[in-house]
């Protein structure tokens, strides 16, 4: 979350926007974001529709499996990597989606 | 808004299970070289002068703290031990000196779990601009141990970058000055030799 908190001027430049997901509670978040100075919004999915829906959620465990995916203007998903972010593979993948925005 | 959507997924707790780790083994290839003028080339992207023979290269595994750094094990009883570093993503997030110096020193030896005390703080030249250094204490009184460290905050293109040593000593231990000597080499004499990554998008 740190590393997504330190490109945001990056993804702002690619015209990307960052949303961090989680089953943690609101009031979890909230101190979570604080600890971590993170400006971006976390979003709360105690329900785990999300984790069902983006395939991430292990049967039996409270948490969502580690997943990033970028979805284009377009409500396509165009990126998925899952594990910890590989910021540089990530920044390459939505500079050269802006591009690709820029040409139509 | 015409923008596209990055989601991060997440479970949390993962997180703080991802801080990594270091080691003084090396197999493959160095990822250094020599210069003529007796500079360590470091993989065509970092040059700087060689600490003295007593410091063991320290190189991160996957996902380590540190870009690469030095150690020496100091006389004395445990945990005696001086390292000092290079650090590409310092930890916090603000891209300026201020704000990154108090991010910074609340997840700096997280584990040790010691509370800080400033010694010190002066505004540096480093890597041909503005930075900051920042001398800190921490100690432990259950453990009976106490950490001295300085960290050194500059910028390599838009990103803050960071230097610092650390060295541990039993409570009554005194701390040993050549290690600051050894760091303070280390950073003022560090160049980049090409742009970073974060520079070339």
């Amino acid at each position: 979350m740190e590393g997504h908190q330190r490109n945001l001027y990056l993804y702002d430049r690619f015209n990307a926007r960052v949303l961090g997901v989680s089953r943690d509670d609101v009031i979890t978040l909230k101190y979570w974001a604080k600890g971590l100075d993170l400006t971006f919004p976390l979003l709360s999915n105690v329900t785990s529709f999300l984790g069902t829906y983006f395939q991430i959620q292990p049967e039996g465990r409270p948490i969502f499996g580690r997943r990033t995916v970028v979805i284009d203007k377009n409500g396509v998903i165009r990126y998925v990597r899952d594990g910890s972010p590989d910021f540089k593979d990530l920044l390459l993948f939505l500079k050269k989606l802006n591009q690709e925005g820029g040409q139509k | 808004m015409n923008r596209n959507i990055l989601i991060s997924l997440s479970g949390i707790l993962v997180l703080v299970w991802l801080s990594g780790c270091a080691t003084t083994q090396q197999t493959g290839p160095k990822p250094y070289k020599m210069s003529a003028q007796g500079m360590v080339v470091w993989e065509d992207e970092y040059e700087f002068a060689p600490p003295p023979l007593e410091w063991k290269l320290l190189v991160p595994e996957e996902g380590g703290d540190i870009s690469f750094g030095f150690m020496r094990s100091d006389p004395g009883g445990f945990p005696s031990t001086s390292v000092f570093a290079y650090d590409e993503e310092p930890f916090g997030c603000s891209p300026g000196f201020e704000g990154r110096e108090k991010e910074f020193f609340k997840r700096f030896l997280f584990n040790a779990i010691v509370k800080f005390e400033i010694l010190g703080k002066e505004n540096v030249k480093v890597v041909g601009g503005e930075g900051i250094a920042v001398t800190v204490e921490g100690k432990d009184p259950v453990k009976k141990e106490k950490v001295k460290a300085k960290v050194v905050f500059g910028k390599r293109g838009e990103r803050v970058v960071g230097w610092y040593v650390t060295q541990w000593r039993p409570m009554e231990g005194a701390y040993d000055l050549s290690a600051f000597e050894a760091f303070d080499k280390f950073w003022k004499s560090f160049t980049f030799l090409k742009k970073s990554f974060y520079e070339t998008l």
